[in-house]
C-alpha cells in the first residue's frame, strides 16, 4: 500500500517539476488550446496575472498559482477550494469534489486508506519543491454529509524553512 | 557574437555549457560563467528596490568582463541561463528575445520524461536548437 502510494507520488513529482517549467515559460504567451468562450477568460488571466512573468516568492502566491493555473492546465478548471488548516500553521488544503484520477477508480475495501489522488499530490509536491517551497503533500478522502462519494483533499504541509522565510518576508 | 551559453541548475551545478568559438580558450569562458554565478546570487538574495523588480526573470547585464558582456536569466525553478557575448553594443530587447527562445528550448529538453532533473542535458535536439538560436543571433 505504502509502496504503491510512493510510486504514484514519484510519478506525479516528475510531472509536477516539468509542468512548472512549462507554465513559467508559457506565461508570456497565450495558451494554444482554448474554445471561443474561454478565450476571454484566458485573455483576462493573461492580462491580470501574467504581466512581467513573476517568480513566486510568497507562500500565498505560489499556493494560488497551484490552485488556479496548474489545475486549469491539468484538469481544465480551477480547484474547488483552497483552505488554510486550523490546527497547524503550516498546513493548507486544496479540495476537489471529484478528483479526475479518482473519478473512475474504486478502491477495494482491503486496501484501506489508499487514495489514487497520491498522483496529484505528487504533482503538487513537484511544483512546490521546484519553486522553492519544500512540502509534504498527501491526498485524503473526506466524507461529506449527503453525498455518496467523499470529497478528496490534498493536504500540503510546508517545511519549517518555508515558514521562517515567509515570516521574514512579511516584515 | 555570442561566444558561450550555459545552463546552471538551482544548486549551481552545471547542466549545459557550450562555447561557439574555437579561437578563445574554452576554459576561460567556463571561468567567466562560473564567476557570474556569484553575481546572480547577489542579485537574487539582495534585491535592490530601485533596480530590477523582485521577481524579474531577465537579470540583464551581470558584469562586463575584459572583452565580453555577460547576461543572466533566472527561471522560476532557480535554473540560471548565462550568455557571454563579445559584441560591444547589444540591444536589451535582442537579449531578452534570445533568452525567451532559449527558455523554450530548455523547457522542451526538460519535458523529456527520460531526463533526470539535476543531471546534465544530453539531448542532441537541445544542442541543435541552441546552435540554431545562437547562429540566428550572431548579428546582435
Amino acid at each position: 500500500m505504502m509502496g504503491l502510494s510512493l510510486r504514484l507520488e514519484d510519478a506525479g513529482y516528475a510531472v509536477g517539476s516539468r509542468v512548472l517549467e512549462l507554465l513559467c515559460n508559457r506565461e508570456k504567451f497565450s495558451n494554444a488550446e482554448f474554445s471561443d468562450k474561454s478565450l476571454l477568460v484566458v485573455l483576462w488571466l493573461l492580462f491580470s496575472l501574467f504581466q512581467g512573468n513573476r517568480r513566486e516568492t510568497r507562500l500565498l502566491g505560489v499556493l494560488s498559482f497551484v490552485h488556479s493555473t496548474v489545475w486549469k492546465v491539468l484538469f481544465g478548471k480551477v480547484a474547488d477550494s483552497l483552505e488554510k488548516g486550523t490546527e497547524h500553521e503550516d498546513e493548507y488544503m486544496i479540495s476537489e469534489k471529484e478528483l479526475l484520477v479518482n473519478r473512475f477508480i474504486s478502491i477495494p475495501k482491503d486496501m484501506g486508506t489508499f487514495n489514487c489522488g497520491a498522483f496529484v499530490a505528487g504533482i503538487v509536491k513537484g511544483v512546490l519543491e521546484n519553486a522553492g517551497f519544500p512540502a509534504v503533500v498527501t491526498a485524503h478522502f473526506v466524507p461529506i454529509e449527503g453525498q455518496q462519494r467523499p470529497r478528496t483533499t490534498i493536504l500540503i504541509k510546508f517545511a519549517d524553512e518555508v515558514l521562517k522565510r515567509e515570516a521574514r518576508l512579511s516584515q | 557574437m555570442i561566444v558561450c551559453v550555459a545552463v546552471v541548475g538551482h544548486q549551481n551545478n552545471p547542466l549545459y555549457i557550450q562555447s561557439f568559438t574555437e579561437a578563445e580558450d574554452a576554459l576561460k569562458l567556463h571561468h567567466i560563467v562560473h564567476c557570474s554565478l556569484d553575481v546572480i546570487d547577489e542579485r537574487v538574495n539582495n534585491p535592490s528596490k530601485s533596480g530590477t523588480t523582485l521577481n524579474e526573470a531577465f537579470l540583464g547585464l551581470l558584469y562586463p568582463a575584459l572583452n565580453y558582456k555577460v547576461y543572466g536569466y533566472l527561471t522560476n525553478t532557480k535554473v540560471k541561463f548565462i550568455m557571454v557575448t563579445s559584441d560591444l553594443d547589444v540591444r536589451d530587447t535582442d537579449v531578452r528575445s534570445f533568452f525567451r527562445k532559449f527558455h523554450a528550448a530548455y523547457v522542451d529538453a526538460v519535458s523529456n520524461p527520460f531526463h533526470v532533473p539535476g543531471k546534465k542535458i544530453t539531448s542532441r535536439t537541445f544542442s541543435e536548437s541552441v546552435t540554431n538560436i545562437v547562429s540566428s543571433y550572431s548579428f546582435n
